[in-house]
């Protein structure tokens, strides 16, 4: 270990690591068994100033709360992550298919978002998307607690033929990039994406060129057209 | 405080349990860890109902992502410690919901240094990492502690220490290294 990475070590155990920093550390523990060792070992080792805490007993509905949680939220098993939107694994032929069904799934969602119901809706989080010129925001991303997002387009992106712009999200280092749809035209949409956790502060949205239908693999393989860290509304 | 100590065991064999969608398992998981938890958030958010909100997610998120769990790469106690003192650095950092009054800043910033000191006095002797965190210079392990214990930035630890937030910087990445080393 270098001190450099001693000294990021530190910083992430102490939960001083924020917003990009934060993902690229969580990125890198995904791949660096020596690294996930060291941080293991640093939280193992601090674990015991956490148990110098008070123990302060749960008010009687605490659980009763959680219980209600549990109905809404599903349970994140290797089953019910769909293995196809897995990072960092080769892909059988097989999941090709399933790419187009997704796709075409997502475009459902599009629809059943844009006719069912305009009354206005609260985003959870925003994210602004930004190029790497100095051309200013390239797209605004709000996100909502059912899984669907609002993109606004404010620039219009050059899509050659046989390309399509496609939408991702990084909701952790664990999960990995996850598609939540392609544009087929860049007009403000709503996409369906597929079930993730809530999405949190400082979560990656960006939007990459793809050779048409979408990614075959599943995961960004085209250029960043432009990306950006979400953010909650003051609201 | 020692009136209840969770075999690691158990822990690790809940998760397991819960992974595979035992409900029963968490409940259990709750009885045994609930109480700690929210000890270890509210120093960080400092009020007894948001410790209660972030134990209340470290829960659903202990549901959801058990599956992750991997008992290889550490014990099932860190593992929800963890969650935990995520959720309660987010809630504190989300500055929109924790107002505070000039007087009440100052006060909160006294009970935090007086939270993280007491939190090193606490640790027992025969402690390894008392000792290392003894060896450190003062102001390297007075910001490492505030930090860690009770979730200030870089900035407010500069704020409560009256000190550049330069200084800070290079003072926990010292600390950190100084630490690592003497633990390893």
């Amino acid at each position: 270990m270098t001190d450099e990475q001693m000294a990021q070590i530190g910083d992430y155990v102490l939960g001083l690591l924020e917003g990009p920093e934060l993902n690229a550390f969580e990125a890198r523990l995904k791949q660096d068994p020596a690294l996930a060792r060291a941080v293991g070992l640093m939280q193992a080792q601090l674990q015991s100033l956490d148990d110098t805490a008070a123990a302060l007993p749960a008010s009687p509905e605490l659980w009763t709360s959680i219980e209600r949680d549990l109905d809404k939220a599903p349970l994140e098993t290797a089953g019910t992550v769909v293995p196809f939107f897995r990072r960092s694994r080769p892909m059988p032929a097989a999941w090709f298919g399933l790419a187009a069904s997704v796709a075409v799934a997502m475009g459902i969602g599009y629809f059943a978002g844009t006719l069912g119901g305009s009354s206005p809706r609260q985003p959870v989080m925003v994210a602004v998307l930004l190029g790497d010129s100095d051309a200013g925001p390239g797209a605004i991303v709000e996100a909502f607690a059912d899984d669907t997002i609002r993109l606004l387009p404010l620039e219009r992106f050059a899509v050659p033929e046989g390309k399509i712009l496609q939408v991702w999200t990084l909701p952790d280092a664990d999960t990995g990039p996850v598609s939540l749809g392609t544009l087929t035209d860049q007009g403000a949409i709503t996409l369906a994406g597929p079930d993730l956790p809530l999405p949190s502060s400082g979560q990656l949205y960006e939007i990459t060129l793809e050779p048409a239908p979408g990614s075959p693999t599943g995961r960004p393989t085209g250029p960043v057209l432009v990306k950006g860290f979400a953010k909650a509304p003051l609201i | 405080m020692l009136l209840h100590m969770p075999q690691a065991i158990d822990t690790n064999d809940l998760l397991l349990r819960i992974a595979k969608g035992e409900r029963p398992a968490l409940a259990q998981l709750f009885a045994d860890e609930s109480a700690r938890l929210i000890g270890v958030a509210l120093r960080i958010v400092r009020r007894r109902d948001l410790a209660e909100e972030v134990v209340q997610e470290t829960f659903v998120a202990a549901w959801r992502r058990a599956g992750q769990f991997d008992p290889a790469l550490g014990h099932g106690r860190a593992w929800l410690t963890t969650i935990a003192r995520n959720r309660a650095l987010n809630l504190l950092r989300d500055s929109s919901r924790i107002e505070y009054h000039d007087e009440d800043v100052l006060a909160d910033m006294g009970d935090r240094v007086g939270d993280a000191m007491a939190a090193f006095q606490a640790l027992s002797d025969r402690d390894a990492l008392k000792h290392c965190l003894g060896q450190l210079e003062e102001p390297k392990r007075r910001a490492i502690l505030l930090c860690y214990v009770t979730g200030l930035n870089h900035g407010e630890a500069a704020a409560s220490m009256n000190a550049p937030l330069g200084t800070i910087k290079a003072w926990i990445r010292r600390g950190t290294i100084a630490l690592q080393e003497c633990l390893s």
